[in-house]
């Protein structure tokens, strides 16, 4: 089931004109369309969904009005959206710290007849969720941009502010580590 | 592909795989609610703020249209008007901008033609007190123009000699309109008036014809209400309304 709805990057540009003006049905449309996608970005970031709730609302609420300042210079609406969903949660860390409520070890993977190869299609949404938040904040945003959210690498080199190679030479690390990690605690 | 490679990809399909995970409905309806109060807020402060600037454009536009309003109605304005000081004010900036010694003559003659026309209408309006500080106002410009056609002469003989003729030229008119409307008034004082006009514009004519004296500083017959350096830019306690540079 993947139904975070249309994917993120279409031209936004006609919506944000008229929120800009003062449209409340351009506003709404606008939030429908993102908000699933942020909550569900800071979910993955997070772990806990009030969290989550509250970082999602946040971000929507400075998207929608601060229409101003988003310079419309090639940077697609849903990268500053993404942009802000992503500051939040630095923000959120630096005022919390990061808490991980599930750990790894604690955590029972699935292991496959080969002690040393992971049983990936085994394994629950859970496991993978918490086994990525163990990742580095980059890592964690390539992988949760390019598989949880279903875009580009050419859009989140955008929100990275990165180049396509760096995104996709970052989500090969990501992965090697993402794998490492889950391994390490099959072994165990 | 290596085998590193495919264990990476089938981990990236798993990732894929992940469901989303949905927000309450609870909170999407809490977010909207919040987010509808923001932008709201929002679109007030920026209506709020549009008003202002429009006032505030516009308070400029009538400054400028009653500036220039008031400028072109007191270019016509009389000594007994409201406007006439800033008929003053206009007659110091175009003065200050006649850089060469011709065009400051033409200054000169231009104002005294003005103060002549102001003192008729006074004289036709009974002011005789206002029509007897314009004729005064006149004959100052032309005793400037006076000094700076003795100056010039010193610098550059022929083109002061051009610049006498003009004097000269002025004088006469000046003088012929004043004869006549000295046999239209009957008020002494009025009569009086014009007598002396037309006495110190003759002094003036004089003062130019005769040969500048070596010390430009101390020439005894500059306006009294000149500066008295020669080029008659001085300071004027006349209560005409240009300040002579």
């Amino acid at each position: 089931m993947r139904a975070l709805g249309r994917p993120a990057g279409d031209d936004d540009r006609p919506l944000i004109e008229r929120v800009r003006k003062g449209d409340q049905d351009a506003a709404r449309t606008l939030y429908e369309r993102y908000f699933d996608r942020i909550y569900n970005y800071v979910y993955a970031r997070l772990g806990r969904a009030e969290d989550a709730e509250d970082l999602a609302i946040d971000t929507m609420t400075r998207s929608l009005t601060r229409l101003d300042q988003f310079q419309d210079q090639g940077v697609a609406f849903s990268s500053w959206v993404y942009k802000i969903a992503h500051n939040a949660t630095i923000d959120h860390y630096r005022r919390h710290g990061k808490v991980t409520l599930v750990s790894l070890e604690q955590a029972t993977l699935p292991q496959s007849a080969d002690p040393s190869e992971l049983a990936v299609e085994q394994l629950s949404n859970e496991d993978l969720r918490i086994a990525l938040r163990a990742l580095t904040d980059e890592q964690q945003q390539v992988l949760i941009l390019r598989f949880f959210q279903d875009l580009t690498a050419a859009q989140v080199a955008g929100i990275m502010g990165k180049s396509v190679g760096a995104v996709q030479a970052l989500q090969h690390r990501a992965l090697g580590s993402l794998e490492r990690a889950l391994q390490g605690r099959a072994v165990n | 592909m290596t085998s590193e490679g495919l264990r990476l990809e089938r981990l990236a399909e798993r990732l894929r795989a992940v469901d989303p995970v949905a927000p309450s409905p609870g909170a999407k309806i809490r977010g909207w609610n919040l987010v509808l109060a923001a932008v709201e807020q929002s679109s007030r402060v920026r209506s709020r703020e549009h008003p202002i600037r429009r006032l505030m454009v516009a308070a400029v536009a009538a400054a400028v249209l009653l500036v220039a309003g008031a400028m072109a109605a007191s270019a016509d304005s009389l000594p007994d008007s409201a406007l006439y000081p800033l008929k003053g004010v206009i007659e110091s900036v175009r003065g200050a901008l006649a850089f060469t010694p011709s065009d400051q003559l033409t200054h000169h003659l231009d104002l005294a033609r003005t103060r002549l026309t102001e003192a008729e209408a006074m004289f036709a309006g009974h002011r005789i007190d206002l029509a007897d500080r314009a004729l005064r106002a006149m004959d100052d410009q032309l005793n400037d123009a006076a000094v700076l056609i003795q100056t010039e002469k010193r610098t550059d003989p022929s083109v002061g000699a051009a610049m006498e003729n003009r004097l000269i030229q002025a004088i006469a008119t000046h003088d012929n309109q004043l004869a006549g409307l000295q046999g239209q008034v009957s008020n002494p004082t009025a009569v009086s008036a014009i007598t002396a006009a037309r006495n110190r514009a003759a002094q003036a004519l004089k003062l130019a014809a005769r040969p500048a004296p070596s010390n430009g500083n101390d020439n005894p017959t500059a306006s009294p209400s000149g500066s008295g350096k020669g080029q008659g830019n001085g300071t004027s306690a006349s209560p005409h309304p240009t300040s002579k540079r």
